[in-house]
């Protein structure tokens, strides 16, 4: 009974959400992704700087014009390095950073491996 | 005055330190001494504490400029209330209080730990004397917070607005709670070391402080994000800023501690990972400290900072590294029964696999935070590591984690089968119907999101059903892995159905789309004791034809003059509306931003009832099972 209650519930839930659907703006995505330059620690999106306001602007047209997601971030990479992009490439400078995590969580369990009896 | 009886206090506290270390070693087999001399010198120690952060509060209340960090922090004309919190809200006062929280714990310590050996006891207060004399000695040496000025200005300088906040007030002391609380599971667990008495009973005893460091850091985390989510005005609660992922760090560090402690203290094995995992806390808590006070961190968060404190925070947390790392290698005698093996289905192996991805969270948090820091240094590139970093890394591993989170808890020690199996397995079938159901129609990712949700959604029924189903035994692990769920579910579909607005508008001015109507009726001014507030009045009328009023704010302070934007949010149990104001420069029209952000009150709710369930843990006599 308590399963079927539940279902009911979600259901309706459900049903909440569909009506309030939106799609996403892909200007406003590419923001958040980008980090004010002149701010401490803010992304263009959250900030209301004038540097993040006139960048705003300049991904709205360069969507506009019809360049893809990554034509421009690549625009922008260019135009004032990587560090304004808070997604951080896989190219030489960023090998470890991808890597190294994985490399712990793949060392962590080949230790758990072998301590633990797969056989039952 | 009270400035100079602060001052005075702080050397009195160091004189103590002194005298505790001198008869803690004269005593050290005497088991009739600790009692009386110890703990008498112990609480006046604190009471000296008391004394010199009384004293720096005063100085706050009563604005007496003579002293540079009230000059530099406060403002006549802030209200009480904030002038108070502007004691722990800079630098200088935020160490006096690590200090306090320091010396309380001890002295905490000390009464509660009586049916522990002596020796143990005191080489914990030993360790803990250390710390404290290194934070005496910083806060004298490079961060006085009584320091003189002459001639005594007329006036402060005031504290930065976005920090006077209810939220924020009491945000630094909580956390501290939770960071110098690991310090006694450091302590104690080299004292543990030395002594060699890593016993189930230690187990227990120390169980107790990761529980309260864990609930304080847990809650002082909560207070951080709440604050950012309504004083930031961008409606975020969790930027993956440096600054917030260094108090995660060690939160990370807890949980599995947590979780290991369970382990030992039931079958006494995982001893040396233990103690490594105290030692590894209470060292992240200080780097963030390090990381947050030296300016190295670019972040909303640095509003105080200075290379010289930063040094020496750096020279002390390699002497305590270097300490502890000998102890460990040295005095550490591993136990026989370690190199025993695990049954792949038992409760030890579900542990293990806890700490496996607690581990490799924390260094994903840990390698994110720091790298950007290692290849300026090593080849002056700056990158930027940012939100997408963390949620390729971090998300798809809870997919796992989540799954083992729900399945682990019903496994038995030693070794054991999985029961209800049938269960189990249409729980996963609903939970998979369900992810799919509402992703269906959305233009993401359908595969990833569909099996993210279903983890959170699986966890969610099976604890569900466990809550009802085992008769409440083992209550606050349900309840902590429930909330979890909550937590993880809250916040993905926060993230999915989120949806804004943002827009210039002039008075009397109306934005209107297919959904909802945004009308710019009025603006009043009001002044208050130390700003000046602009309030905006907007209708809000959505597709049913329900009206909502929005009052977003500016505020303008006179002290420091700084202009801050304060949301308007309306909340209920679904969702929650959130509209900020903001000034465009020589226009005459105001930014508007309007949110509506499904299920934001579940986060907090879920993280208080995550607390809870620590608090009952707290209060439990055993771990059952």
């Amino acid at each position: 009974m308590n399963i079927l209650k539940l279902l009911i519930t979600v259901i309706f839930l459900i049903n909440f959400f569909s009506s309030d659907l939106k799609a996403k703006n892909l200007g406003t995505e590419i923001t958040k992704n980008l980090r004010c330059l002149i701010c401490q620690g803010q992304s263009v999106y959250d900030s209301d700087s004038e540097f993040a306001n006139s960048l705003k602007i300049l991904v709205e047209k360069k969507l506009d014009d019809g360049l893809s997601e990554k034509q421009v971030y690549d625009y922008l990479k260019n135009k004032y390095g990587d560090w304004i992009l808070y997604d951080p490439g896989f190219n030489k400078n960023t090998y470890f950073l991808w890597l190294l995590p994985i490399l712990m969580f793949v060392f962590g369990g080949a230790i758990i491996l072998r301590k633990v009896i797969l056989k039952k | 005055m009270s400035s100079l009886i602060g001052y005075y206090s702080l050397i009195f506290g160091v004189g103590i330190s002194i005298l505790v270390v001198f008869f803690s070693i004269k005593n050290f087999n005497d088991t009739q001494n600790l009692d009386i001399k110890v703990i008498s010198l112990v609480f006046l120690q604190l009471l000296f504490v008391i004394i010199s952060f009384s004293g720096l509060i005063l100085s706050f209340v009563n604005s007496d400029f003579s002293n540079e960090t009230v000059f530099n922090h406060s403002h006549t004309t802030k209200p009480l209330f904030y002038k108070i919190s502007g004691t722990w809200g800079n630098h200088e006062g935020s160490l006096l209080l690590w200090l306090l929280v320091l010396t309380l714990f001890i002295f905490v310590f000390l009464l509660k730990s009586k049916n522990q050996p002596n020796q143990y006891r005191i080489l914990t207060l030993l360790f803990q004397q250390i710390i404290i004399l290194g934070f005496f000695i910083f806060l004298i040496q490079t961060s006085n917070p009584f320091n003189h000025i002459f001639p005594v200005p007329k006036e402060g300088l005031g504290l930065n607005p976005i920090l006077q906040d209810p939220a924020l007030a009491i945000h630094p002391p909580i956390l501290y709670l939770g960071y110098v609380g690991t310090s006694i599971i450091f302590s104690s667990a080299l004292a543990a070391v030395c002594s060699n008495n890593i016993t189930k009973m230690w187990a227990s005893h120390i169980k107790k402080w990761v529980l309260v460091s864990w609930i304080f850091l847990t809650l002082g985390i909560l207070l951080g994000s709440i604050w950012a989510y309504y004083e930031l005005g961008w409606g975020g609660f969790w930027f993956w800023d440096p600054v917030e992922n260094v108090s995660l760090m060690p939160w990370f560090a807890l949980t599995t501690l947590l979780h290991c402690v369970l382990v030992l203290e039931k079958k006494l094995i995982l001893t040396s990972w233990v103690v490594v995992l105290s030692i590894a806390t209470f060292t992240l808590s200080m780097c963030g400290t390090f990381l947050v006070r030296s300016g190295i961190l670019n972040s909303v968060h640095t509003f105080a900072n200075d290379p010289e404190r930063g040094l020496y925070i750096l020279i002390f947390l390699f002497i305590l590294i270097f300490l502890s790392l000998f102890i460990f290698l040295f005095f550490h005698k591993s136990k026989n029964n370690n190199t025993k093996t695990f049954y792949l289905l038992s409760k030890e192996t579900s542990i293990l696999v806890n700490n496996w991805f607690m581990m490799y969270f924390l260094s994903v948090v840990l390698i994110g935070t720091i790298y950007p820091i290692f290849l300026e240094v090593i080849s002056s590139q700056k990158i930027s590591v940012g939100p997408p970093f963390f949620n390729k890394l971090i998300l798809p591993f809870l997919i796992p984690f989540m799954m083992a989170m729900a399945i682990g808890p019903k496994l038995k020690w030693i070794k054991s089968d999985v029961e209800d199996k049938i269960y189990l397995i249409l729980f996963f079938i609903i939970s998979l119907i369900l992810s799919m159901l509402i992703i269906r129609n959305l233009d993401i990712n359908f595969l990833y999101n569909t099996v993210l949700i279903t983890a959170a959604f699986y966890l969610f029924f099976i604890t569900l059903r466990d809550f009802f189903h085992t008769k409440y035994r083992n209550l606050s692990q349900i309840i902590a892995h429930f909330s979890f769920s909550i937590l993880i579910l809250s916040i993905l579909f926060n993230n999915i159905f989120s949806s804004e607005i943002i827009t210039n508008l002039k008075i009397n001015e109306t934005y209107q789309d297919q959904n909802l109507k945004i009308n710019f009726e009025s603006i009043e001014q009001e002044n208050k004791q130390n700003f000046k507030a602009i309030k905006g009045k907007f209708t809000v009328e959505d597709q049913s034809g329900s009206i909502e009023v929005m009052q977003p704010e500016l505020r303008i302070y006179n002290q420091p003059n700084i202009v801050t934007s304060e949301a308007d949010i309306k909340t209920n149990m679904f969702t929650d509306k959130f509209m900020t104001m903001n000034y465009v420069q020589n226009q005459d029209y105001f930014n508007i931003r309007y949110q509506v952000k499904p299920f934001m009150i579940w986060i907090w709710i879920s993280t208080i009832l995550l607390c809870c369930s620590g608090g009952l843990s707290f209060i439990k006599k055993k771990y059952e099972n």
